[in-house]
């Protein structure tokens, strides 16, 4: 009788071991993919702060970021590209791309204190970023041309709040060189 | 009658090239999963860290764990990607982390000194003579370390952890 017990439950609980390790592996799977497609195709993030103030806004936009354009180089000067702060390899910020490498970048050195303007020729393998708000943006003016390698994707399309949901192909900023 | 066995054989030899392909595909995934997150091989060659690799190429393995949870430190021989060309990895050994005084010889009469500035580190060949490094482009963020090299599989008389 003992015996019989023991076979029903070794059974049950095979099936059900069975059954948890079927589902943990689909959601394994599934994660797998997510993961997947979040690094070689497409991201998600949430910008917020002062720094973009003429495309996001303050409180808090969601975007989606596509990072096939790095990895084929296919960015240039107007994007709004996701990329590593070069003082804290933690941290990722949103800015526009001004320049590419051997791209002659001229920006207003402190816009609070004056007019004076930089013209700087941007090195080989770097790139120039700046934030739409240049009175509240800390970028390149600040921390010079950023290595390419810390490209992290470029943002394509808002996708919160709703009612400002649509393609973001380049920045509300007028042309830097006027 | 013939067309509907030649059917059935066609689905079966499909599903089982599905089935075979899924396998392939799973098992790149694990592959890929532990090449980015966990060791991966790699082939290093180039004269700028002699003696520690060789000229004409080392496999060595490189643990990407260090870097993501801030373990890298002075000395370790790290793969960085090159802030000069983002297409190429380089490999260097750490002289100086954020903070660090470093003192380099631009030529051998002549030497500067600088602070290594936030978030950054500075990379040197153990070769340098002949290595390009941080004397050239100066501190390279630190978001830009691919990985730190810990062990040498081939040659097999180099087989072993990196002299320090």
């Amino acid at each position: 009788m003992v015996g019989l017990v023991g076979r029903l439950w070794n059974l049950q609980y095979k099936s059900i071991v069975k059954e948890a390790s079927g589902k943990a592996l689909a959601v394994a799977k599934f994660f797998c993919v997510l993961h997947v497609t979040n690094t070689y195709l497409c991201t998600f993030a949430l910008a917020y702060g002062p720094n973009m103030v003429l495309t996001f806004n303050l409180t808090g936009d969601m975007f989606l970021a596509e990072r096939l354009s790095i990895k084929f180089g296919k960015v240039g000067p107007g994007d709004i590209v996701l990329l590593r702060y070069p003082e804290s390899p933690r941290k990722v910020m949103v800015k526009c791309l001004l320049g590419l490498e051997s791209h002659s970048v001229t920006y207003v050195v402190d816009p609070m204190k004056s007019d004076r303007r930089d013209t700087v020729v941007v090195p080989k393998g770097h790139v120039w970023v700046e934030g739409d708000n240049i009175y509240n943006s800390r970028d390149s003016r600040q921390f010079g041309p950023v290595p390419y390698g810390l490209l992290e994707g470029k943002v394509f399309c808002k996708i919160w709040p709703p009612k400002e949901f649509g393609s973001l192909m380049k920045s509300g900023m007028k042309d830097p060189d006027l | 009658m013939r067309l509907l066995s030649y059917m059935g054989q066609w689905k079966s030899a499909a599903k089982e090239v599905l089935d075979r392909t899924a396998i392939v595909a799973k098992f790149l995934c694990l592959l890929h999963v532990t090449n980015n997150y966990l060791c991966s091989p790699t082939l290093v060659y180039g004269p700028s860290m002699l003696p520690t690799l060789n000229l004409t190429g080392d496999v060595v393995l490189a643990e990407h764990v260090s870097h993501r949870i801030g373990k890298v430190g002075t000395g370790d021989v790290v793969l960085v990607r090159s802030p000069v060309d983002p297409r190429r990895i380089l490999t260097k050994r750490v002289v100086g982390m954020e903070g660090d005084t470093v003192s380099f010889y631009v030529d051998p009469m002549y030497s500067q000194t600088t602070v290594v500035p936030k978030g950054h580190v500075w990379i040197q060949g153990d070769n340098t003579y002949a290595s390009s490094d941080s004397r050239h482009f100066g501190s390279v963020p630190y978001g830009l370390i691919q990985g730190k090299v810990f062990f040498r599989v081939w040659p097999p008389d180099g087989f072993g952890t990196l002299e320090q």
